[in-house]
């Protein structure tokens, strides 16, 4: 054998070595990736939590815990958590002195309106930072599930023009960022606001809503949020109800209403329940809507580790986060054990059929369709007044159309200083930011899809560890990013760590990104028949060439709609972002959107506006690619 | 071409003590050129033994080789075997052309052809010449199937795998099928194994056939021994319909024996009988039960009967022992007298 073909057989077999082991070689390059991304900033806030001058401690952890500022009256229970006699004695007399009562109140001044208002009386009792952050999401979860229902009942079972698109839409508030949710109430609910316009024609207000019941605002904005969720869930479970069963009770000698309790609703429970449950995750971890409307006089958990951080505490800053990720990540896997548990949604065998929702005029006029449609309308205001008042308030102030706001932000753009927040620099950084997020996420979650999928058990327990972005709070990432690779980590052989903000805002959106890729192409990928793959191998493909061949090109969609997913997250994303950009260049046009909300609410409405015609263009031409990629 | 032989292949899933056992020790040998067929109920190892002679399994212990070469650790991209599954597993994404034309991505076309040529040739010879341009989910069902074989057999495989092909097709489709596949099986002489749950189709189709239950072996014969002479109880009752009858030898001379079952006794001949005293089990085919025998009669007392057109089938007790017989037309009464040749007996080991 000549030089020449040695040489040659030695790199056949390294490709050879190569193909066959690319998989588990992209696997580590991808626990490299999220030990850095992802471990290290979460590893660097518990560093910071419990250790002091290199010495372990708990003493920050304690300090939070018995403080009454942050526990409330739980705060006496960790603080002396024998005395169990004590701790009851006063749950007993704090439950003696609750009382009910049920009057009829008028709730809108000066409209005669009476309204039966049952009052629950409850002695004040110290709630602390995180029980009120936990009030608020039970709340919240509350508002979530009394809106979504009726929606949910809706789209099941009445058939009406738009239905369809109507559940597409569903998706929608859940990449919408929070910022602009936000800023779309300031411009519905504010003093200014359209709400406030429409009641000055019939001669009422202006009152100030969001001042006089700022939690108010937040919980229906979190409805906003995550209504639809619990909507979309319910809907899914609705419809795979196979109507055979339904129709068996009923031969049974089951009423109709009688039916609906006893095989409907069990099957529509575990739905809603997940729904919950989810909904009170994310409002746990809320931040830039109480930022935006509440402030600091309503701050949960979150918002109070940001001012934290701004004030330079990021010891106390850490200790929370520590303790708010113990407590979101104790839910999450609450969840997950519950989500394992149920069975999956069934297709139907036979689907029920729907009802039109509006087949003449005496059927249109009956309560159950006034009911729906009385629905329609707060959905209205609820869901497209606060989108539609964004884009409307941009061009009005109280007197009249104008377009100061945007002049505003030319003149800004035109003769701001450079230390100023700049409209153009802010829309060009959020373009990037998402490129560039799209760039990592889409590979990483593609990976990870693949790993998790083939792997089988240990497939699981990966998938679990690289869902845990899902459980950190964006602002808990961002303080981790900042202290650990911007201001650097310092490595054995005096090298460092560390990136610039623009870099850590990149790697943060796409930590945040890469799980809803995996989760859009997973399903997809599980689907897909193992006797293709195995087909594609005994032919003689490798495991890679079957993977490139066969299950990637029938995965394509789940791919291009976790790219979608993946760019409205980094376009929208704030809680980090924030962090990472404060005192930088680097904001992103949701930041902005924060900077800008002063005193006057108009021209955050117009970068607000901005953000939201940004987003909708984005979102058009990925679906075109991925339209193209589809054919 | 190829000689496929498994030497105390076994498979365990889990570990040794919360695991179960696929695979319990499968000795097997396919001569070149062999169509052979394993067949037994579902979840009795069949689909494994066929994915780990593929490479997508490996076996816990034992070996599979080919023509004396061990498999041991080879992937299956490098095994040379073409493999159709039950659904397929056509790629959905490429034409039926591009489909067949898949592993000649990886191995070269049989020497003088190309590419294009050798997938117009296979397309002709399952009869699918006009079909190359279409997309697979345009093809009925068993054309679908036809095109898997196609892509199986374009590389020239050594081996060709089948692993239940027909089962997703209708009774009449499947028939005219598995004569085409048998003909262009002998027509290129490759090495077949095909995986059926199905009886009547391994008997059909098989040079020789394997009957499997619980991972294991229970015999290798050619269709006809496996039918006339089971050597198991197991395979006794899974091939055709069959009645078995435990008892014990009385006497036993030569080629003839005595065997009381519950107090009744019969007249066995034959090879290989048991010796005096030992429990035994034998099998008689409903066809061999038959009004107007002499010897070995019983009084089946009748539950219901199925008129097939051709004859009619009669379930019913003797004894308490449940009873099959195929009678020409249906019987009167609620009792029948049948009886059977001392030589139509068979006996089985009961395991």
């Amino acid at each position: 054998m000549s030089l020449g073909d040695r040489i040659a057989a030695d790199r056949g077999r390294l490709s050879a070595l190569l193909e066959r082991h690319v998989l588990w070689l992209t696997a580590l390059l991808m626990a490299g990736v999220l030990g850095v991304m992802l471990y290290v900033p979460v590893g660097v806030v518990f560093g910071n939590a419990v250790l002091e001058d290199g010495v372990p401690t708990l003493s920050h952890v304690a300090d939070v815990l018995t403080d009454p500022f942050y526990f409330g009256a739980v705060a006496d229970v960790f603080a002396d958590p024998l005395a169990i006699g004590t701790h009851l004695g006063s749950l007993a007399a704090w439950l003696g002195a609750v009382s009910i009562t049920l009057s009829l109140e008028y709730p809108l001044p000066g409209v005669d309106l009476p309204v039966p208002w049952l009052a629950l009386e409850t002695p004040g009792v110290r709630k602390g930072l995180f029980g009120f952050t936990a009030y608020q999401a039970a709340l919240s979860t509350v508002a979530s599930v009394a809106l979504g229902l009726p929606a949910a009942y809706i789209l099941a079972n009445y058939e009406f023009h738009g239905r369809r698109t109507l559940r597409s839409l569903t998706i929608l508030p859940f990449v919408l960022p929070g910022i602009m949710v936000a800023v779309g109430f300031y411009a519905m609910f504010g003093q200014t606001g359209t709400l406030n316009t429409l009641l000055g024609t019939v001669g009422l207000g202006p009152f100030a809503f969001i001042e006089t019941n700022p939690l108010a605002i937040v919980i229906l904005a979190h409805a906003f949020y995550n209504a639809p969720l619990v909507a979309r869930l319910t809907v899914a479970a609705w419809e795979s109800v196979d109507v055979r069963t339904v129709e068996t009770a009923r031969s049974l000698g089951a009423s109709k209403r009688r039916a609906f309790r006893d095989v409907v609703v069990p099957q529509l429970a575990p739905a809603v329940l997940t729904g919950a449950l989810l909904t009170f995750i994310f409002t746990f971890m809320t931040f830039p809507i109480v930022l935006a409307l509440g402030g600091l006089q309503l701050a949960t958990v979150e918002v109070w580790i940001y001012d934290r951080i701004q004030r330079l505490d990021y010891t106390e800053a850490a200790t929370l986060a520590i303790l708010e990720t113990i407590l979101s990540l104790g839910l999450t896997y609450a969840y997950l054990r519950y989500e394992s548990a149920q069975a999956g949604f069934s297709q139907a065998a036979s689907r029920p059929t729907r009802e039109s929702l509006v087949p003449d005029l005496r059927t249109t006029l009956s309560p159950r369709r006034l009911a729906i449609f009385t629905y329609g309308l707060v959905a209205l205001v609820v869901f497209v007044g606060p989108m539609a008042s964004l884009v409307v308030g941009s061009f009005t102030d109280g007197s009249g159309v104008t377009l100061r706001n945007y002049a505003f932000l030319l003149e800004r753009q035109l003769e701001g200083e450079s230390f100023q927040t700049l409209p153009l620099p802010a829309i060009r950084n959020s373009l990037v930011f998402g490129v560039a997020t799209l760039v990592i996420a889409v590979p990483m979650g593609v990976v990870l899809s693949v790993l998790t999928v083939r792997a089988g058990r240990s497939g699981t327990v990966i998938d679990t560890l690289a869902m845990l972005p899902l459980a950190v709070s964006g602002v808990v990432f961002g303080i981790g990013l900042l202290q650990g690779l911007v201001f650097g980590i310092s490595l054995p052989g005096g090298w460092r760590l560390q990136m610039t903000g623009a870099v850590a805002i990149v790697v943060a959106h796409a930590v945040a990104a890469y799980p809803f890729v995996t989760r859009n192409v997973s399903p997809m990928l599980a689907n897909l028949d193992p006797a293709m793959v195995e087909s594609a191998r005994a032919l003689g493909a490798s495991r890679f060439r079957a993977l490139v061949d066969v299950e990637l090109p029938l995965v394509v969609n789940g791919i291009v709609a976790g790219a979608a997913f993946a760019f409205a997250i980094s376009i929208g994303e704030f809680s980090s972002t924030v962090i990472l950009a404060s005192g930088s260049e680097s904001y992103t046009m949701p930041v902005a959107v924060e900077r800008y909300l002063g005193r006057r609410s108009g021209p955050a409405i117009a970068m607000g506006t901005l953000l939201l015609a940004v987003t909708a263009a984005s979102f058009v031409v990925i679906d075109r690619v991925g339209g193209r990629a589809d054919r | 071409m190829t000689e496929l032989r498994l030497e105390g292949v076994s498979k365990q899933y889990g570990t040794d003590a919360g695991g179960t056992t696929a695979l319990a020790g499968i000795d097997l040998t396919v001569r070149d050129g062999e169509f052979f067929t394993l067949v037994g109920p579902s979840g009795c190892g069949k689909t494994t033994t066929l994915r780990t002679i593929a490479g997508f399994e490996e076996p816990t212990d034992g070996t599979v080789s080919f023509d004396g070469t061990p498999m041991t650790g080879v992937a299956p991209e490098k095994r040379d075997v073409g493999v159709v599954f039950q659904s397929y597993g056509l790629f959905p994404h490429m034409t039926v052309a591009e489909n067949v034309g898949y592993g000649l991505r990886f191995r070269d076309p049989p020497e003088g052809t190309t590419v294009d040529e050798r997938v117009a040739a296979l397309l002709e010879l399952v009869d699918l010449e006009r079909m190359g341009e279409r997309n697979p989910d345009q093809l009925s069902g068993g054309q679908q199937q036809r095109v898997a074989l196609a892509r199986a057999l374009a590389p020239e495989p050594d081996l060709l795998l089948l692993d239940e092909p027909m089962s997703a097709l209708d009774a009449r489709l499947r028939e005219s099928l598995r004569r085409q596949l048998t003909q262009i099986q002998s027509t290129l002489g490759v090495t077949t194994v095909y995986i059926t749950h199905d009886q009547q189709e391994a008997l059909a189709i098989s040079d020789r056939v394997a009957v499997m239950s619980n991972g294991r072996i229970e015999q290798v014969a050619t269709p006809q021994e496996i039918y006339r002479e089971p050597s198991t109880r197991f395979v006794a009752e899974f091939v055709g319909e069959n009645n078995v009858f435990d008892g014990t030898v009385r006497t036993r001379d030569g080629d003839r024996a005595h065997v009381d079952v519950d107090g009744t006794t019969f007249e066995l001949a034959g090879p290989s009988l048991p010796a005096d005293g030992q429990q035994t089990s034998f099998c008689v085919r409903p066809t061999a039960l038959t009004r107007g025998v002499e010897q070995n009669q019983l009084s089946v007392t009748l539950e219901t009967c199925e008129f097939r057109g051709e004859h009619v089938r009669a379930y019913g007790r003797w004894n308490g022992t449940a009873v099959v017989l195929q009678l020409d037309t249906v019987p009167e009464g609620e009792a029948v007298s049948v009886g059977f040749e001392p030589a139509a007996a068979h006996v089985v080991t009961s395991q």
